[in-house]
């Protein structure tokens, strides 16, 4: 019950190795990317030849495709069926249904923006997948991110597991006293307030003791920390990074100069 | 005598972002991350028309501010991102206007009463509808994954144009949803003992001298089901035309 929940695997891959900066950098320029670059070929061309051969490197082959179809397909699809049936366009007609009418360039621009979308959420499933939530964490703290907002993630990635299993034991222990949770309207929303209320005051009572604990721990302690953990960042990264942020700035610029 | 006093019990700006930061609004965040979610959870257990999972993020910008507010909504969402669906990361800006906009209103004195809560859910969602707007234009090109997204659709097909369907969609799902969060954060803060509301930096954004009556309750419920019947009517009308 108290484990974290995150995507990460462990591996041994060259992606798993790479600072995690690095990673950041390449996830959001493979995003900014595929949503800025004026050629319509963009986009698949990011999914075909960036996110399928990373998957390979970073030997998450599995993983990422059983999330692809859990998650990333059903999303995608239901946008690419849903843009093209209601996305006005006045081209060629395909196809006609029930009187909605797909038309080429509503097909166009549908499977764009669901290929769009899909390298979004790829890329960050990647970046993911080989990074742990507490090292990029501590690699953020190091380049001047506020221990605060670590904090504030790494806790809730812990807090949130059990808050969701406390969600569960209330609504079976509400059930078990005769609490209607399944029939009328009106009935199901009467019972939000014996949810709701033994949770949320549950959890706030705990808010006290722990500012007391972290602050008695130099919480808000301005000093520099030291790790115990040192993260590797090798010149060739920061070239790497300098390089995806310069095709970024190329793509932005090409965009504003096209349109 | 009574203006001085008045005007010390006047809040500090919402300008001022150091406020809202001590150790209580740190440790008060992931909780109220994890609220969002496990409300959201319990919500959609209920199999309820609502979303109501943005209690904890209005609970955070009423009690600490509302900078504190909108750092717990951009966190939240970058969470549910990084742990449920990357899908939420790009909605972290709306997240924000919520906490935002939920502690401007406590700052000037909306959550005092009943009143002032049902109106500032109304803003909320106001804000909440027309910053989604740029997103789901941006990101989706117009029509998202969400039920609101079938409305969007409904509304560009009997012939309106793209902004205005996207807008007029959220505007319809909003106003029930941020408006019932807003009425239940408030009934979180007034179950809390003002000796713990105390140790958060606005407190006195909550602050009441006399008791909260029950008609101004039941007066508060009976607008937002009004407003529920009016959103369908409206509905209505529109998908009628």
């Amino acid at each position: 019950m108290h484990e974290r929940l995150s995507f990460f695997v462990k591996r041994d891959s060259p992606i798993h190795r790479l600072n995690p900066m690095t990673k950041v950098v390449l996830a959001l320029s493979l995003v900014l990317i595929a949503f800025s670059s004026p050629w319509y070929w963009t986009p698949q061309a990011i999914f075909l030849l960036a996110i399928i051969p990373l998957t390979f490197i970073a030997r998450v082959v599995k993983e990422y495709w059983s999330f692809f179809l859990k998650v990333i397909l059903p999303t995608v699809s239901f946008l690419f069926v849903m843009q093209a049936l209601f996305l006005p366009g006045e081209s060629r007609i395909i196809f006609e249904i029930f009187g909605l009418e797909v038309t080429e360039l509503s097909a166009q621009l549908a499977f764009r923006n669901a290929t769009r979308i899909a390298v979004m959420v790829s890329s960050f499933t990647i970046l993911l997948l080989t990074t742990h939530p507490s090292e990029l964490m501590s690699d953020l703290t190091r380049r001047g991110l506020p221990g605060q907002f670590a904090y504030v993630i790494i806790a809730s990635l812990q807090i949130i597991p059990q808050m969701q299993a406390k969600a569960q034991t209330i609504i079976s222990a509400q059930r078990s006293r005769g609490l209607d949770t399944q029939s009328s309207f009106f009935r199901r929303v009467g019972a939000i307030v014996p949810l709701v209320g033994p949770l949320v005051f549950g959890s706030l009572v705990e808010v006290e003791e722990r500012a007391i604990a972290i602050e008695a721990r130099g919480f808000t302690s301005t000093r520099a920390k030291t790790s115990f953990h040192e993260i590797p960042d090798p010149s060739s990264e920061r070239v790497i990074r300098w390089l995806l942020i310069f095709l970024v700035i190329i793509s932005l610029a090409l965009k504003l100069w096209l349109s | 005598m009574q203006n001085v006093a008045m005007q010390n019990k006047r809040s500090d700006s919402w300008l001022n972002i150091k406020k809202d930061f001590n150790t209580m609004t740190w440790v008060l965040m992931p909780v109220a991350i994890a609220i969002n979610m496990a409300v959201g959870q319990i919500v959609a257990t209920l199999r309820l028309p609502v979303y109501l999972d943005s209690i904890g993020t209005v609970l955070v910008g009423v009690i600490c501010g509302p900078w504190a507010g909108a750092l717990t909504g951009a966190l939240a969402n970058t969470i549910l991102g990084l742990t449920i669906n990357p899908d939420f990361l790009p909605w972290w800006p709306v997240a924000a206007v919520i906490g935002l906009v939920s502690g401007i209103c406590a700052n000037y004195g909306l959550f005092k009463s009943w009143w002032g809560v049902v109106v500032s859910g109304f803003i909320i969602a106001l804000a909440a509808a027309i910053s989604s707007v740029p997103i789901s234009l941006l990101v989706y090109g117009g029509i998202t994954t969400g039920g609101t997204g079938l409305i969007t659709a409904y509304l560009v097909e009997t012939g309106r144009g793209i902004v205005q369907a996207v807008f007029a969609s959220s505007f319809l799902t909003e106003p029930v949803d941020k408006i019932t969060t807003a009425m239940l954060a408030f009934a979180i803060i007034q179950g809390l003992s003002k000796r713990f509301l105390a140790r958060f930096p606005r407190a006195e954004n909550v602050e009441t001298d006399e008791k909260i009556s029950q008609t101004q309750l039941i007066i508060a419920v009976a607008v937002v089901i009004l407003l529920i019947l009016f959103a369908i009517f409206l509905l209505g009308r529109l998908t009628g035309a």
